[in-house]
C-alpha cells in the first residue's frame, strides 16, 4: 500500500508541473488559436531564472526557507518580462495561416536554445539541497519531501484560481467571449489586442512558474525545451485543445500513466503515453474535453 | 524556356564536382537527399495545405530500412534498397495517414508530431532491434550492380553516388511535376483552398489527402536512404521532432508556394547551416532569427524574394 | 518568368561555387613550417555540453603547455574547434575539418552513437582521429574491427567492471537483492549487463528485483525512485552520469533510500562529483572517478598544477574528460615526435600512426599508453565516499587504483567472452 502511495504521489507531482505548462498552452490556444511550441522554452527559462534568483537571494542573506516564494516571484517576473515582447512578435502573424504561427514559435525554440546557453552556460543548473530545508512529510513508510507536497498544493491552488478567474471575474468572461468569437467581442467594444497580450503573458507566466517550481527537485538543463514539448502536447491532445479541465485531467492521466509504466513495465514509459494519445484520438478525436473542430 | 533553365541547372550541378572542392561536393549529397524529401513534403504542405510536424519519421524509416537491408539482410543493390525503404514508408504512412487526415490544420500538426516522437521512442527503446541510441550501420550499396571497389568512400560519394543521386533527383522531380500538374494535383489544391467546398464538389478529400500523405512518405524515405548512405549510420535523432521542424524550415526558406522552392530551400539551408556552424557556436539562434524574418517578412521564401526582385527589375 | 528566376539563382550559385572552390584550387603551402592544425569535435550543448566543456579545457591546458614548450617537434598547435551534435551533422563537421581545413589530426567525440558513426567515416577518409570517449561494446566489432586511422579511448565499460569488482571485494555476502537504475542507452545497458556478468563470475548469489531505464536527460525521477524503493533492494547499481545523477541522489535521499539499508555503486559518479552535495550524498558509496580523481593524495605535480589552475580559472574541479582530452593530445605529440626523430624529417601520417601504437605517456590522472590495437590503457580510480574533506561534496576516503589492462578486454578478444573466461583479480 505504501508503495502505491509513493507511486501515486510521484505521478501527481509530475502531473502538477505538467498541468501548469499545459494550462499555459491551453489558455493561449483557447483565446488566440496559437499552439506555442516554445512553451518548453518558457519552462526552461523559468527554471534557469529560478535557480539564479534563489542563488542570488541566498547570497544576499535571505533565509533558506524563503526560497519557495522567491521561485514563484522569479517565475512570475521573468514571465511578465518575456511575455509581452514575444506576443508583439506573434502579433505579426495573427491573421496568417496557422502554419506560420507554428513556424514562428518553432523559430523561438531555436533562438531560446542558444539564448539560454549564452546566458546560463552549458552546465545544468541545480539548487543542490535547498529544497530539503522544508524537510519531509512521513506517514508510515511513505516519505514525501514537503516541497513536493507544496508544489502539488500550489498547482491545485492555481488550477482553482484560474477556474475562478475564467468563470467568475469580468476579465475572465471577456476572455472566454473573445475565445468564442473574436469579431463579436471586438464589435462589443472589447480591446482584443489587450486581451491577447494579457492572455499570452499569463500563459507564459504559467510556463515559467512551472519551470521555477520544478527546478529544486530536478535541474535546469538545455534540453528541457524540446523534451517537455512532447509531454505537454500529449497532455493537451488527451485533454482536448483549449480546455482547462482537459489540461488538468490530461496532466493527471499522463503523470499517473508514466508512474505506472515506470513501476510495472519500465521499458514502455513514454510509449505508454503515446499509445494513450492515439487511443484517445481514435475514440474521441477532439480529446476528452475539447470541442470538435472542423 | 523553363525546360532550358532546368537543363542548365542540371548541367551546372553535373559539372560541379569538377570545379568545387570535395568537401562542398559532399555537402551537396544531403542537399539532394533533402531536396527529394522536401518535394514530397511540399506535396502535402504547399499543395494540400497540411502541415506535418512529424515527417522526419519517414526520413528515419528510409534511413533505417537502408541500414537493415545492407547490414542485416545483405541486400546491397541501391535500387532494391530504395524500393524497399519506400515500400516500408508507404506501409507506415497508410495507418498513420488514416488517423491523421481526419484532422485539419493544427491538429494534424500535433498528431503527426506525436507519431514522429512515437517512432523515435521506439527506435530508442527497442535497443536490440534498432541499436538504440547508437543506431545501425549503413553499408555502401551497389549502384546499378557496380561496386566501384577501387574507390574509397569519399571518392565514391563525390563520384558515382553523386551522379546517381542527381539523376534520381531529376527523375523524382519530373514525376512530382507530373503529379502536381495532374487532375490529382488540382484536387489537392482545391482541398487546400477550401476543404468543405471541394468535398461538396465531389472531391474525396480524405482519400486524396491520404494519397498525398503516402506519396510524401515515399519521397521522404528515398531522401532518408540517400542521407543514410552518405553518413554511414542511421540514428534515432533523425526521427526527433526538431528534425521535422527543420524540414518545414527548409521548405519555407525556399518558398512553399512554388514547385522549385523546396529544392532551393534544401540547398540553401544546408549551405547556410554549414557556414554558420563554422562561424559561430550560436548558429541555432541565427537560424531562428532567419526563420522569424522569413515568416514575418518573406513568407514566400527565397523564391518569393527573387520573384519580387525580378518584378521590380522588369518594371524599371 | 520561372526561367529568368532560375537563371539568376544559378548565376548566384555559380559565383558562390567559384568562391567556395578557392581552397581546393590553392597551391599546397609549404605545410611543414607552419602550425600543426588539429581539429577538435566536442559537444557544446545538450546533455553532454558541460562534459565537452571540461574536455575542451583539458585540451586547451595541454595545448598551452605544449606551445609554451615550443610545440610538437618545433611546430605550434592551432586548434579548430567544431561542435559535436548528432551523427549526421558531426560527420559533416568531420568532413569539413578533413577535406576543407585539411587538419593534421582530429580529436574529440564523447557520445557513443556519434563515435560509432564517426569511426568508419574517419577510416574511409584516412583521417588520423583520436576519440576522447564514446565507444561502448556493441557495434564496435562490426564498425571498427581493425582500425588503422582511428584511435579509441579505454572501453566505456571499464568503470563498470571496476565498480563491480569493488562491489564484490567490499560487499560480497552483504547483499542478496540487487536493483539497477541506468540511463537508457548502450552505455547504461552494457554497464548493467557487465555488472551482472561479473557478479555471476565471482559466484555472488543475487536476485535482480528492479531495473529502471530512465531516458537520458530525464529530470523527474520521483517515479523511478518510488519503484526502486518498492522493490527493497540491498544494493543499487547505477551508471547514471549526466544531470540525472544529482537529481536521482536528491530524490532518493528525499524518499528515504539513503538511510543506510541500501548500498550504492555509481561507476560514473565522477562526472557530476561537484553537484553531489554532502547533504544528500552519504558516505559509504562506491564512486567511480575514471581516469582522473582530482583530490588524489599522491597525485603527480602535473595533476596538482592542473587542478589548481582549473579551480582558480573556472571555480570548479575537473573530472576525467579533461584527462581524456589531455591524453589524446599527448599521445599525438609523442607519436609525432618519436616518428620525427626516427625519420629525421617530418613524418607522414602512417609514420605517426606507427609511432603512436604502443606509445607510453603521462596523462593528468596518471600513466597510460596506447595499445597496438588502437585502444588506450589508462589508470582508473574508484573508491568509497567520505565526508571528511574541505568541500561541500563527498570525495573518496578509501581509494582503489587499477590499471585498465585488468579492466578491459585484451586485443582481439570479445568483451563478454573475456569477462567469462579471464583471470580477473579483485
Amino acid at each position: 500500500m505504501n508503495a502505491f502511495f509513493d507511486l501515486l504521489l510521484g505521478g501527481v507531482f509530475h502531473a502538477a508541473v505538467l498541468f501548469l505548462v499545459a494550462a499555459g498552452l491551453q489558455l493561449v490556444f483557447g483565446v488566440q488559436k496559437i499552439v506555442n511550441l516554445a512553451c518548453g522554452s518558457f519552462y526552461a527559462l523559468g527554471a534557469y531564472f529560478g535557480v539564479t534568483a534563489v542563488k542570488w537571494a541566498i547570497a544576499a542573506g535571505a533565509a533558506p526557507y524563503l526560497f519557495l516564494p522567491v521561485l514563484i516571484v522569479a517565475g512570475i517576473a521573468i514571465g511578465s518580462i518575456i511575455g509581452p515582447p514575444i506576443e508583439a512578435l506573434l502579433r505579426t502573424v495573427y491573421r496568417r495561416d496557422e502554419a506560420f504561427q507554428l513556424l514562428l514559435t518553432f523559430a523561438l525554440v531555436l533562438m531560446f536554445q542558444d539564448a539560454l546557453r549564452f546566458f546560463f552556460g552549458a552546465n545544468p543548473q541545480q539548487l543542490g539541497d535547498t529544497a530539503m530545508v522544508y524537510g519531509t512529510l512521513s506517514a508510515g513508510s511513505v516519505l514525501v519531501p514537503t516541497y513536493n507536497a507544496l508544489v502539488i498544493i500550489a498547482s491545485v491552488a492555481i488550477a482553482f484560481g484560474l477556474g475562478a478567474f475564467l468563470q467568475r471575474t469580468r476579465f475572465g468572461r471577456i476572455l472566454r467571449a473573445t475565445a468564442e468569437n473574436r469579431e463579436m467581442s471586438e464589435a462589443m467594444g472589447v480591446n482584443v489586442r489587450r486581451v491577447y497580450a494579457t492572455v499570452f503573458t499569463l500563459g507564459t507566466i504559467l510556463g515559467t512558474v512551472g519551470g521555477a517550481l520544478v527546478v529544486p527537485t530536478a535541474a535546469a538543463s538545455l534540453d528541457m525545451p524540446v523534451e517537455l514539448v512532447v509531454e505537454a502536447f500529449a497532455v493537451v491532445v488527451i485533454g482536448g485543445l483549449g480546455s482547462m479541465r482537459g489540461a488538468l485531467i490530461g496532466a493527471l492521466i499522463v503523470g499517473i500513466m508514466r508512474a505506472l509504466a515506470i513501476r510495472y513495465y519500465a521499458e514502455l514509459e513514454m510509449l505508454a503515453i503515446y499509445v494513450v494519445v492515439i487511443a484517445v484520438l481514435i475514440a474521441r478525436p477532439a480529446g476528452l474535453f475539447g470541442k470538435p473542430v472542423e | 524556356m523553363r525546360v532550358a533553365a532546368i537543363i542548365a541547372a542540371l548541367v551546372a550541378l553535373a559539372v560541379l564536382p569538377r570545379v568545387v572542392s570535395p568537401y562542398f561536393v559532399t555537402l551537396m549529397l544531403p542537399a539532394f537527399a533533402y531536396g527529394i524529401a522536401l518535394l514530397g513534403f511540399n506535396l502535402l504542405f504547399g499543395y494540400t495545405g497540411l502541415l506535418s510536424f512529424g515527417h522526419a519519421l519517414f526520413v528515419a524509416i528510409g534511413a533505417y530500412s537502408a541500414a537493415v537491408m545492407t547490414a542485416k539482410l545483405g541486400v546491397k543493390s541501391f535500387e532494391l534498397i530504395v524500393l524497399g525503404a519506400a515500400f516500408a514508408a508507404v506501409l507506415v504512412a497508410i495507418p498513420v495517414g488514416l488517423l491523421s487526415v481526419r484532422y485539419v490544420r493544427i491538429f494534424f500538426g500535433i498528431l503527426t508530431l506525436a507519431f514522429g516522437m512515437l517512432f523515435h521512442s521506439f527506435l530508442f527503446k527497442f535497443y536490440d532491434i534498432t541499436g538504440g541510441d547508437t543506431g545501425l550501420r549503413v553499408l555502401r550499396p551497389l549502384l546499378l550492380g557496380f561496386a566501384f571497389q577501387d574507390l574509397d568512400k569519399t571518392a565514391f560519394l563525390v563520384g558515382p553516388f553523386y551522379y546517381y543521386c542527381l539523376a534520381l533527383l531529376a527523375l523524382l522531380g519530373f514525376v512530382m511535376w507530373r503529379i502536381v500538374g495532374s487532375p490529382f494535383g488540382l484536387h489537392l489544391m482545391a482541398i487546400r483552398e477550401n476543404r468543405r467546398k471541394a468535398e461538396y464538389l465531389g472531391v474525396r478529400a480524405r482519400l486524396f489527402c491520404l494519397l498525398a500523405f503516402a506519396i510524401s512518405a515515399f519521397y521522404c524515405a528515398v531522401g532518408g536512404v540517400m542521407l543514410a548512405i552518405g553518413i554511414g549510420q542511421a540514428d534515432p535523432e533523425l526521427a526527433y521532432w526538431t528534425h521535422s521542424g527543420e524540414l518545414v524550415f527548409m521548405t519555407v526558406l525556399g518558398g512553399f508556394a512554388n514547385f522549385f522552392g523546396p529544392l532551393i530551400g534544401a540547398f540553401s539551408y544546408i549551405f547556410l547551416k554549414s557556414q554558420l556552424m563554422s562561424i559561430t557556436e550560436y548558429w541555432r539562434f541565427v537560424m531562428g532569427v532567419i526563420l522569424v524574418l522569413i515568416v514575418v517578412l518573406f513568407p514566400r521564401g527565397l523564391v518569393g524574394v527573387a520573384q519580387t526582385a525580378w518584378a521590380r527589375i522588369k518594371r524599371s | 518568368m520561372q526561367r529568368s528566376r532560375r537563371k539568376i539563382l544559378k548565376a548566384v550559385g555559380g559565383a558562390g561555387a567559384m568562391l567556395a572552390a578557392q581552397p581546393y584550387l590553392s597551391f599546397p603551402a609549404i605545410a611543414q613550417a607552419g602550425p600543426l592544425r588539429i581539429g577538435i569535435i566536442a559537444p557544446k550543448s545538450g546533455i553532454a555540453g558541460t562534459i565537452g566543456e571540461c574536455g575542451l579545457r583539458g585540451c586547451q591546458f595541454a595545448v598551452e603547455r605544449i606551445n609554451a614548450g615550443g610545440g610538437i617537434a618545433g611546430r605550434k598547435i592551432e586548434l579548430i574547434v567544431e561542435e559535436e551534435t548528432n551523427p549526421k551533422d558531426s560527420i559533416e563537421r568531420l568532413r569539413k575539418l578533413v577535406l576543407q581545413d585539411k587538419v593534421d589530426c582530429v580529436q574529440g567525440i564523447i557520445s557513443s552513437g556519434v563515435s560509432l558513426a564517426m569511426g568508419p567515416a574517419a577510416e574511409e577518409m584516412k583521417a588520423l582521429t583520436i576519440f576522447w570517449d564514446g565507444t561502448t561494446q556493441d557495434g564496435v566489432k562490426e564498425t571498427m574491427p581493425n582500425p588503422h586511422y582511428v584511435f579509441r579511448s579505454t572501453d566505456n565499460e571499464c568503470e563498470a567492471v571496476m565498480a563491480s569488482l569493488l562491489v564484490v571485494k567490499h560487499w560480497k555476502g552483504q547483499f542478496k537483492t540487487v536493483a539497477g537504475i541506468n540511463p537508457d542507452y548502450s552505455y547504461g545497458r552494457n554497464n548493467f549487463a557487465a555488472f551482472q556478468a561479473l557478479l555471476k563470475k565471482f559466484g555472488v548469489q543475487h536476485e535482480v528485483v528492479a531495473e529502471q531505464w530512465p531516458k537520458v536527460g530525464t529530470t523527474d525521477l520521483t517515479s523511478h525512485v518510488a519503484a526502486l524503493k518498492a522493490a527493497k533492494p540491498d544494493l543499487v547499481f547505477s551508471s547514471l552520469l549526466f544531470a540525472d545523477l544529482p537529481i536521482f541522489m536528491r530524490t532518493a535521499h528525499g524518499a528515504g533510500l539513503m538511510d543506510g539499508r541500501t548500498k550504492f555503486a555509481f561507476p560514473a559518479a565522477g562526472f557530476q562529483h561537484t553537484a553531489l552535495k554532502k547533504s544528500f550524498t552519504p558516505e559509504g558509496m562506491i564512486f567511480g572517478h575514471n581516469t582522473l580523481y582530482f583530490d588524489l593524495p599522491n597525485a603527480s605535480a602535473l595533476q596538482k598544477q592542473f587542478v589548481q589552475e582549473y579551480e582558480s580559472k573556472y571555480k570548479d574541479y575537473p573530472h576525467w574528460e579533461a584527462d581524456r582530452a589531455y591524453f589524446a593530445m599527448q599521445v599525438y605529440k609523442a607519436g609525432v615526435e618519436a616518428a620525427y626523430k626516427a625519420k629525421n624529417a617530418w613524418p607522414s601520417q602512417d609514420d605517426v600512426i606507427g609511432a603512436m601504437e604502443g606509445v607510453k605517456i603521462d596523462s593528468l590522472g596518471g600513466p597510460g599508453q596506447m595499445r597496438k590495437d588502437h585502444i588506450a590503457d589508462q589508470t582508473f580510480y574508484q573508491g568509497i565516499t567520505t565526508h571528511n574533506n574541505r568541500y561541500d561534496f563527498p570525495t573518496l576516503g578509501q581509494i582503489d587504483t587499477m590499471y585498465s589492462d585488468q579492466l578491459q578486454k585484451p586485443p582481439g578478444a570479445d568483451f563478454w567472452k573475456w569477462i567469462e573466461t579471464a583471470q580477473i583479480k579483485l
